[in-house]
């Protein structure tokens, strides 16, 4: 079925079949900063911005997505704000395998933008639905709260 | 096998489609798409009801969700949620910021999953829900039958849920799970009460997962109104509650982890609200 998606700003048309998920024509069409882990709507790898939310993937049917409006890491590059997050995951040393860091930074991208002065317990309610198998949480959460401004 | 997709743009559409075999409504479809993929459910066409928008709405008595509204969209009602605030707690903890842009209670209340955080607090609001094209309206204590299991007739769908506000009560919600708010919970408790002075004048409780639908008793609700809200009382009737109910074991905890857990969780709830015990 036909469907038209805005993604990072630039108008594209697809032809899918309808079991099609959001993930799925992503990185069909190269969008590969936006993962696959769990597939199952629990780990938050697959995170995107659906009109400025962070939404799963890996959850949507692409029809359902039709005429939306997607973000991914890759339309982020020229942000100056969302730079500034990935040079404090550099600098904090956030990173161990790296694979979960995309729908990490997407998620705190939407966190800055709807959390003001958060809590670290806020902070960690909003990345329940983001797993990191390797590190820890700590990396995160020292580059987070420089990120938001809410160092002490 | 290959599924079907319709977006119908009205109600008279979607209970067309609804009527044929192995269809299947979905908003967010958070639920839904998770099924499919571990192949628990095999829908031959997938009906989406997005081409429908409706927003909520508070008239000054209650809160009124049309399907496709999502938790976010509720929680971004602010104000209107400052009179909610039983449902807004329960909503806050319903799984990830993800999630809760994509799913709806409309959704929650169709899957009638016992562990369903707003079918509990909704279940112990006394919410009413409209059932589409004819408007049907019912308790939803009534509309849910059993896990997965609601009062739908063919082509009938849930069109919105009115949830009449409490004021003048006090509230606690807990759900108790493994690890955080994505898991599905071990048991989980809603409450709403109305005190006069340390007397109870009104109340009412309900448990999620802990039995095939959500768990309230009216007789021992009963028993606590005009009654004092001391140790005595509490120790009584949340050794009644642990002793009534009857979970099942499985892989999140056994059935006596769950009796034991009813009865801590309206002890926490007492101490909490009224420092009893």
């Amino acid at each position: 079925m036909k469907m038209g998606l805005k993604i990072n700003g630039e108008f594209k048309e697809f032809d899918v079949d309808p079991s099609t998920t959001l993930l799925d024509l992503l990185r069909e069409a190269g969008y590969m900063s936006v993962r696959r882990a769990c597939d199952t709507g629990t780990c938050g790898v697959c995170t995107v911005l659906m009109d400025g939310k962070p939404v799963l993937s890996c959850a949507i049917l692409a029809l359902s997505a039709d005429g939306h409006e997607i973000t991914t890491v890759e339309g982020l590059k020229d942000d100056e704000d969302f730079q500034r997050l990935l040079d404090l995951f550099l600098s904090e040393g956030v990173d161990q395998c790296g694979y979960c860091n995309p729908g990490f930074l997407i998620t705190a991208y939407a966190m800055k933008r709807e959390l003001k002065n958060p809590t670290d317990e806020e902070i960690k309610m909003y990345l329940v639905g983001n797993l990191c198998r390797c590190s820890g949480y700590v990396g995160q959460m020292r580059a987070l709260k420089k990120y938001l401004g809410v160092e002490e | 096998m290959r599924i079907s997709y319709f977006k119908p743009g009205s109600l008279e559409e979607i209970s067309e489609l609804k009527v044929q075999e192995g269809s299947h409504l979905f908003s967010g479809g958070t639920d839904l798409f998770v099924k499919m993929r571990y192949g628990v459910f095999k829908p031959k066409m997938l009906i989406d009801t997005k081409g429908v928008r409706d927003d909520p709405k508070f008239d000054g008595e209650k809160l009124i969700i049309p399907m496709n509204t999502t938790y976010s969209e509720l929680l971004d009602m602010g104000e209107v949620m400052k009179d909610f605030p039983l449902l807004e707690d329960a909503m806050k903890e319903v799984g990830s910021p993800q999630i809760r842009n994509r799913g709806t209670p409309v959704g929650n209340v169709c899957n009638a999953s016992p562990a369903g955080d707003f079918l509990l607090t909704a279940t112990v609001m006394d919410a009413d829900v409209v059932i589409a094209p004819k408007m049907r309206k019912m308790k939803l204590k009534e509309f849910v039958k059993g896990p997965g299991i609601v009062d739908l007739k063919n082509g009938e769908f849930l069109y919105s849920i009115e949830i009449p506000r409490w004021q003048g009560y006090e509230h606690y919600f807990e759900k108790v799970g493994r690890r955080n708010a994505m898991n599905i919970s071990i048991a989980s408790i809603a409450l709403l009460i109305r005190f006069n002075g340390d007397v109870v004048e009104d109340v009412k409780i309900g448990f999620g997962s802990v039995g095939p639908r959500i768990v309230m008793y009216e007789d021992l609700e009963e028993r606590m109104k005009g009654m004092k809200l001391n140790e005595s009382l509490v120790d009584e009737i949340s050794r009644e509650y642990m002793r009534r109910i009857e979970p099942i074991t499985d892989l999140r905890a056994t059935k006596r982890y769950r009796k034991i857990l009813v009865r801590n969780l309206l002890l926490k709830a007492f101490h909490l609200l009224k420092g009893v015990v």
